[in-house]
């Protein structure tokens, strides 16, 4: 991506995003009182106003990369695997969201644990054995930081009740 | 009351034992993070934030601050050594750091680095110590349209030097303003962005909205690209500093902490630009100047005293005003606020005590630099040796154990997780974590004090202009504006990018 795609992309981003804000979200889901006496206290003026400034963002964003070198050179440096790199990233999100699903579930230290390992692997450790024994040792020394250091009541789950 | 029973009440919260190991476990963490490349001091601080949790409000507060400490000099070493800046305020020290290194003269520079970073860092407390109460018996006579006025400036100078770009910077900044807004009103208590779920009533946790924008982007960018390797490391070679080139470096370092001190205490300019400016002031002034980028030891220590002088003086405005002055200060505030504390003028009032204890801290924390720091440089291959793919589901699971701990709720986790993305594609897209998150902070700030000026004066604008202290930082909102505006058209001009 150059600079001046970069600037397009995310001025055109942004003037979509304002306008989402303005038309649907903020008169959705912003609610205000109806015996508000000034437009400026309303709880809907600040989200406005902010919406307001993100399409001027946006413009001049556009006008940035309308002036910017079509040419130039790519910002990000290209991966040498990129539908790999895409698998992995999907893998990611999917692992964050078993989480989210496994931690009231499993506890925290159960699914730290399978966490720890899952990412090691997706980042494709040469130190398996190493690995493996972070992903128990490092859950379990947290565990008992936060539950009897900081008195934090660490989500146990149903299969492992820890002291 | 005086300084001396000022002094008498700080030292009596800090003289234990738990508080200066609290301050030197931090600074032996801030060095192991900023030494450690793709790690920061920022990423750093935001990790050890947690563990304060369950610690006396000042002894957290020391240990975090010592993260700072340690997290800035840290970054000095992978810089000279593997020409990879631990965080962004080292890479002026690259310039001639590096050069040294490929000569054999590692050692030598990191010693300079160390000793040059010390000596700021002194400074930069004592002028933290000279001005903060001045500015903050100054500050007890703003009322909102003051304050109004001057997180406006904040914001505006923040969005415009955080990055390549000011347009970019500005959109981060708006994109956490509006991230602020989620929660229930401030004044009528409505629902804004609530979605009806109780989790956001609230607003977002800062914790989370920090984690995830600092330390998840990183896991997820090792995720997009696990074979991004890093350098190999020089050795230190036999040469040491001597005080001879201390002595020789010595105007140029505390020429380097002042612009530090400087440039450090107005709100969002941060270490990196400091550590240029002290550069080329010392290139520009120095007999060896043609030596300059080819190794010249002069310049290593001006551009470390340049970045670390930064490091008290950020606390300036923080302290004094509620203000942070840059991204780690933010970090720093919300520790403040976890231990239900409220950073500003008001605090030299109600809290003296943990103001004093902290410059207390401050002071000795330069001497625990110092022996840490020595240490460090010694032990630098040890910590460039830990496999970063094993890590980062280190700070993966850390990340979810602090986010967790904070409320005590898993929504949080998610909240992060999300956050995670999101500074993930800001990554990619070239747009600056740190107005954001600096944005998120000051937002309901902003908007509360706006609607209070407009609460007191019958919503007639013209109270925002009210008396010298508005128009000052008007003056200077639209001056910096204008600059930065000025700098980005003229570098459009020249084909550049938009440059701080």
């Amino acid at each position: 991506m150059t600079d001046r795609s970069l600037q397009m992309q995310l001025g055109l981003g942004a003037l979509i995003f304002s306008a989402f804000l303005i038309v649907y979200a903020i008169p959705a889901w912003v609610s205000s009182p109806s015996n508000v006496g000034n437009v400026v206290l309303s709880p809907l003026f600040w989200p406005y106003a902010l919406a307001g400034f993100l399409a001027l963002t946006g413009a001049g964003l556009l006008l940035a990369a309308l002036r910017t070198d079509p040419g130039g050179d790519l910002l990000n440096r290209p991966s040498d695997e990129p539908v790999a790199a895409y698998i992995r990233l999907g893998a990611m999100a999917v692992l964050m969201g078993v989480t989210m699903v496994l931690l009231p579930r499993l506890g925290m230290v159960l699914t730290s644990m399978l966490l720890f390992v899952a990412t090691a692997f997706l980042v494709r450790t040469r130190h398996p054995v190493a690995a493996l024994i972070c992903a128990v040792v490092i859950p379990l020394v947290l565990y008992a930081f936060f539950a009897h250091v900081a008195g934090v009541a660490v989500p146990q789950g149903n299969f492992l009740r820890l002291p | 009351m005086s300084f001396l029973d000022s002094l008498a009440a700080g030292l009596s919260l800090v003289g234990n034992v738990e508080s200066f190991l609290a301050l030197f476990v931090g600074v032996v963490i801030g060095v192991i993070g900023g030494a450690i490349p793709g790690m920061s001091a920022t990423m750093a601080v935001a990790l050890t934030l947690p563990f304060t949790f369950a610690l006396q409000p000042i002894t957290g507060i020391l240990l975090l601050l010592g993260v700072y400490k340690g997290g800035i000099f840290g970054g000095s070493i992978p810089a000279i050594l593997i020409k990879t800046p631990g965080t962004p305020a080292s890479s002026a020290t690259i310039l001639d750091g590096y050069p040294m290194a490929e000569r054999g003269e590692a050692g030598r520079a990191l010693g300079m680095a160390l000793w040059a970073s010390c000596t700021a860092d002194l400074i930069s407390n004592l002028s933290l110590i000279l001005f903060a109460g001045w500015l903050a018996s100054f500050a007890l006579s703003f009322g909102p349209p003051e304050f109004f006025t001057l997180i406006l400036f904040s914001l505006t100078i923040i969005a415009g030097v955080s990055g390549d770009s000011l347009l970019r910077g500005a959109l981060s900044a708006l994109l956490g303003l509006l991230l602020a807004t989620v929660g229930l009103d401030l004044v009528y208590g409505t629902n804004r962005f609530t979605f009806g779920d109780p989790n956001m009533m609230g607003g977002l946790n800062f914790i989370a909205v920090l984690i995830g924008l600092f330390a998840i982007p990183e896991i997820i960018a090792m995720v997009w690209s696990p074979t991004a390797h890093v350098g190999t490391a020089r050795s230190l070679g036999k040469n040491w500093v001597s005080f001879a080139d201390y002595r020789k470096s010595f105007k140029s370092i505390v020429r380097g902490s002042f612009i530090g001190v400087f440039l450090g205490s107005i709100p969002g300019i941060g270490a990196a630009p400091s550590a240029f400016l002290s550069y080329s002031e010392a290139r520009r002034t120095s007999k060896n100047r043609e030596n300059f980028g080819r190794g010249e030891i002069e310049g290593v220590a001006a551009s470390e005293a340049g970045n670390n002088g930064v490091a008290g003086a950020t606390l300036i405005p923080l302290l004094a005003l509620g203000v942070p002055g840059d991204v780690i200060t933010a970090i720093i505030i919300g520790a403040f606020m976890i231990h239900g504390l409220q950073p500003g003028p008001m605090m030299f009032i109600l809290n003296v005590d943990i103001i004093y204890g902290l410059f207390i801290g401050l002071i000795v924390s330069s001497v625990f630099l110092f022996f840490v720091g020595t240490l460090a440089i010694k032990g630098f291959k040890f910590v460039a040796d830990v496999p970063k793919r094993i890590l980062i589901p280190a700070v993966l699971v850390l990340c979810i154990y602090g986010v967790f701990a904070v409320n005590n709720n898993i929504f949080d986790v998610g909240v992060m997780f999300a956050m995670g993305w999101v500074g993930f594609a800001m990554l990619r897209f070239h747009v600056p974590a740190a107005p954001f998150l600096i944005a998120f902070i000051l937002g309901p700030l902003l908007e509360d004090n706006f609607r209070q000026s407009m609460l007191m004066s019958g919503s007639d604008p013209a109270i925002l202009f009210r008396g010298p202290i508005t128009w000052f930082f008007w003056t200077v909102t639209a001056i910096t504006i204008f600059a930065i505006a000025r700098a980005g058209v003229r570098a459009m001009r020249t084909g550049g990018t938009i440059v701080r």
